[in-house]
This record gives C-alpha cells, sequence and structure tokens, in this order.
C-alpha cells in the first residue's frame, strides 16, 4: 500500500526554524495535518523522507518501545541530507555531533542514564527543596527592583532556571552567562537574535558548524572541570559524571562532554522557555491571576498546563529498526519518524479544547517531557523550580499586562518566547 | 495520612511515585488502594513503564 504523501506546500514551513517564531502558524499547520494526515509522510526537498507523527496516541506508542524505534542510528533531531552528511564528516561516522542520553539506545542508555538518575529523584531533591526556595525568592525580589516594566524572557525567565541546574552540577555564577550564551547557539542556532554572531544562517551547513563549535566550547570548558572532580570530588553532578562509570569503565570522551552539555543546555531552557511562557499567559488573561491569587493550589496545575502550553520541545526523529503497523499504516524498517510534540500536546482525542489554558486539567496528560524510557531525566526538578518560584511571585504580583508584543524565538527544535515585554506592578 | 501497611512504590524509569495512601485519584485510582491490586496491565501514567518495574520505596 503507498503511504499518504503530505502535500509539500503544508508540511515544509513546519521544516523550517522561521515559521516557529509564528506561534499560531505552527498550530495551524498540526491542527490541520491531525485532521487531514495525522500519520503520513513528508517528502520536503533536501531531506529524507520523513513519517509526520502528530497523535498523542501514537508518539506514546513509538516512544515506549524503544528497541524498535531507535534514537541512536539517525539524526535524533530533524537534519537535512546536507546536516546528516556533515555530521558524520565531523565525527568520523556518528549521525550526531552530541552523544547525550538523548541520542542513545538500550542498554547503553540505561547504563549512562544511572550515571546521574539518584541525583534527579524526587527523594533527592527533597535536600534541595530550600536551596530552590531560595534562588527563586531572590530572582522575584530581583524582579520587584525591575520597575514597572521589565522583558521576562531576559530579565527573569532566562536567569532563575539556568541559576537552579548551575547549582546542582557545581558550576559557578560567573560562568552562568557563558552557558546561556553557548544554550542560545546550539538550540537557536537559526535566530537572528539569539544565534551566534558571525553566523550564517541563509547557509544549509550553519547548524552543524554552530553545533560542532558548540560543542568544542563546552569541551574546553567542562575538560578544567573533569579534572577537577576527579581530584577533588565534591557533591554535585560534575562530579557524578566525572568519576561516572558504564560497565566498570570511563565513559568515552564525546559521550562525558556531552552529559555536560545536555545538563547544561536543557536542564535551563526548557524550563526558562515554559516560564516565560506562563507569564505570556498570565499577562494576557487577569482573571487566571486572580485565579492564581485566590487559590493557591492551583498553581500545580498551572504549572503542568503550561509545559502542554509551551512545549519546548517540538519534535524528535526515530528511526524503524524493523518493520512495524502504526495507526493501519506499513512503517518500513530504516523509515524516519518526526515525532510532533507540539502537536500531540494539542490533540483533541486527548485535551478537551486543547488551545484554552486550563489550569484545572487533571490528569493534565501531556507529553512535554517525553513517554517512555527516554522521558525527561529532569523533569522531577524542573516541576519544583517552576512551582517554587510561581509560589513566591504569585502573592506579589498585584497586577501584570503585556506592554507589547511578545516574540517567540525561531527554532524548529527547542522553542519558546524570547521577548516577553510586561508591565507589572509587585509589592 | 497514611495508615499502617500502606507503602510507597517509585517506577523504575522515571521515578514518579505511587503513594498507596494517595493513590491516583485524577486517573480514577481511589486513596488507599494496595499496589497489589492495581491491575496486571497498570502502567506509570507519566511515562508508560509497566507495573512489573516498579520498586517498593518504603515499608
Amino acid at each position: 500500500m503507498t503511504p499518504p504523501i503530505i502535500p509539500t506546500d503544508l508540511i515544509a514551513p513546519a521544516f523550517n526554524p522561521a515559521t516557529f517564531g509564528q506561534r499560531g502558524a505552527v498550530h495551524e499547520i498540526f491542527r490541520r495535518l491531525r485532521r487531514e494526515y495525522p500519520l503520513a509522510v513528508a517528502e520536503v526537498p533536501g531531506f529524507d523522507p520523513h513519517w509526520i507523527v502528530t497523535r498523542h496516541a501514537d508518539l506514546r506508542e513509538v516512544t515506549r518501545q524503544d528497541k524498535i524505534f531507535h534514537s541512536s542510528d539517525r539524526s535524533k533531531t530533524l537534519a537535512s541530507q546536507l546536516a546528516e552528511q556533515l555530521m558524520r564528516e565531523y565525527t568520523g561516522g556518528a549521525p550526531h555531533i552530541f552523544k547525550t542520553l538523548v541520542h542513545m539506545d538500550e542498554p547503553e542508555h540505561t547504563q549512562y542514564r544511572q550515571v546521574t538518575q539518584a541525583q534527579f529523584m524526587p527523594q533527592a531533591l527533597d535536600a534541595l527543596d530550600d536551596r530552590v526556595r531560595e534562588t527563586a525568592r531572590r530572582h522575584v525580589d530581583r524582579m520587584a527592583t525591575l520597575g514597572d516594566t521589565c522583558d521576562f524572557a531576559t530579565d527573569v525567565a532566562f536567569l532563575y532556571p539556568l541559576e537552579v541546574i548551575h547549582d546542582v552540577i557545581g558550576i559557578p555564577r560567573e560562568d552562568h552567562a557563558q552557558m546561556l550564551r553557548l544554550t542560545q547557539w546550539l538550540f537557536t542556532y537559526a535566530d537572528p537574535d539569539l544565534c551566534r554572531p558571525g553566523a550564517n544562517i541563509t547557509d544549509p551547513a550553519e547548524i552543524i558548524k554552530t553545533w560542532d563549535i558548540v560543542y568544542r566550547e563546552f569541551k574546553d570548558y567542562y575538560e578544567g572541570v573533569i579534572r577537577d572532580r576527579r581530584a577533588c570530588p565534591r557533591h554535585d553532578v560534575a562530579s557524578l559524571i566525572a568519576n561516572g562509570t558504564v560497565n566498570g569503565c570511563p565513559m568515552d570522551e564525546r559521550a562525558m562532554i556531552s552529559y555536560y552539555v545536555i545538563a547544561s543546555t536543557a536542564g535551563h531552557d526548557t524550563t526558562s522557555a515554559t516560564t516565560a511562557m506562563s507569564m505570556w499567559v498570565l499577562a494576557e488573561n487577569p482573571p487566571l491571576l486572580e485565579k492564581l491569587k485566590a487559590n493557591p493550589a492551583l498553581i500545580l496545575g498551572f504549572v503542568e498546563e503550561s509545559i502542554r502550553w509551551a512545549t519546548p520541545v517540538q519534535q524528535f526523529v526515530r528511526s524503524a529498526a524493523e518493520d512495524y503497523t502504526l495507526r493501519g499504516q506499513q512503517i518500513r524498517k530504516g523509515d524516519l519518524l518526526y515525532l510532533s510534540y507540539v502537536s500531540a500536546n494539542r490533540d483533541e482525542e486527548v485535551f478537551e479544547d486543547p488551545y484554552e489554558f486550563r489550569p484545572e486539567r487533571s490528569p493534565n496528560r501531556h507529553i512535554g517531557f517525553g513517554f517512555g524510557g527516554h522521558v525527561c531525566l529532569g523533569q522531577h526538578l524542573a516541576r519544583r523550580e517552576m512551582r517554587a518560584f510561581w509560589e513566591e511571585l504569585i502573592p506579589r504580583l498585584q497586577s501584570v499586562e503585556m506592554a507589547d508584543e511578545g516574540r517567540m524565538a525561531e527554532s524548529e527544535f527547542v522553542c519558546g518566547p524570547k521577548s516577553v515585554p510586561i508591565r507589572f506592578r509587585m509589592n | 495520612m497514611r495508615q499502617p501497611g500502606q507503602r510507597r512504590w517509585q517506577c523504575n524509569t522515571c521515578s514518579e511515585i505511587y503513594d498507596e495512601a494517595r493513590g491516583l485519584p485524577e486517573y480514577g485510582i481511589a486513596a488507599g488502594t494496595r499496589f497489589e491490586d492495581l491491575p496486571d496491565d497498570w502502567e506509570c501514567p507519566m511515562c508508560g513503564t509497566p507495573k512489573s518495574d516498579f520498586s517498593l520505596l518504603d515499608e
């Protein structure tokens, strides 16, 4: 049976980072795909064909079967044929510049995950709660000194999760700005405001050039950290990674550097994006602020709904290791599947009125942290730090409104607001 | 409030905790439901890990 093909003019914009700068445009594409092409093939020039997986149930079915849908054989994120060819040239054959948990299959994935997993379990995070709360309070205090307007994204949301995760890793605060800069180069390589200075974002090879530069800059930085923590281990994640072993052996170099990279990037950028989006929603919805002030217990639901609403990780790509039937379609061994998390989290079959922001959703079945064996290792920390922040801010926030247009970053992978200008009053 | 004999179980994949005292009322599982009484095909609501891949967290 011939697979259904999505019209190129419908799907091609979803392969372009600039489209994600217009949130409505992206949602409109995937709303139509869920209705007309819930599981169909995109044949976009310059890219290998990809099955576009749009439905929540299908994403769960795929991501819970890591043995069938691999993460390591092909690029884990959307990559053009040229980009994947360059990655193999830069790495000596691997389809990824980075070798993080995200890019591994079993049993390697679990072996590497176990190096730090205990540190991110709820029982370990209990010991960090006071420190996270103090950090949240300090950032809220600082926001109160900014006057009656600020860009909440750059002045607050980019900075608070950055500090939380790097305190956990064990990176001094004077280096946090460098970590933020490299994160933005990595995830928003194509955004004219956030990309690496000097990057030619019209060059199809730019993404790989930038990722290779980011890898080498992180490597230069973390090699010193590794030496320090091997000589003098501390109670931090940097020490766990530096001294971590897999099957009794040290990690290979690219995997070790990449472990630091994912902690130093995905460990805050996704939470920053969600926090910035939360404020954007609040600023456009005055009754919501009143509702949260009147019922602080709803802040937990506010955080969950913000994760669904923001879905900062837009997509991952898997490759089929064997033939498989999904939603009645025949997936062939070697086929690529583009998993649209942003689509799954607006799926009408799962979420009533998915385009309404409802902190009361219960259960909130979003898969913003993923699903299956690759579910986000830092999800419990992310929830706790967002909860702490909003529990500190909401009682003090008397009013908030948008002072200008918010703007989304232009990124087809990790994406969130890059500017949330607000006018506000705090006590 | 946890009653004597009620326990907590933890997902080996995502570390989500099933607390018998609380149940999962949002998923239709009443407070006080013992882990053993969950259906055999029950799975972690956060990541889909099967019931058999949970570990006893505490007595």
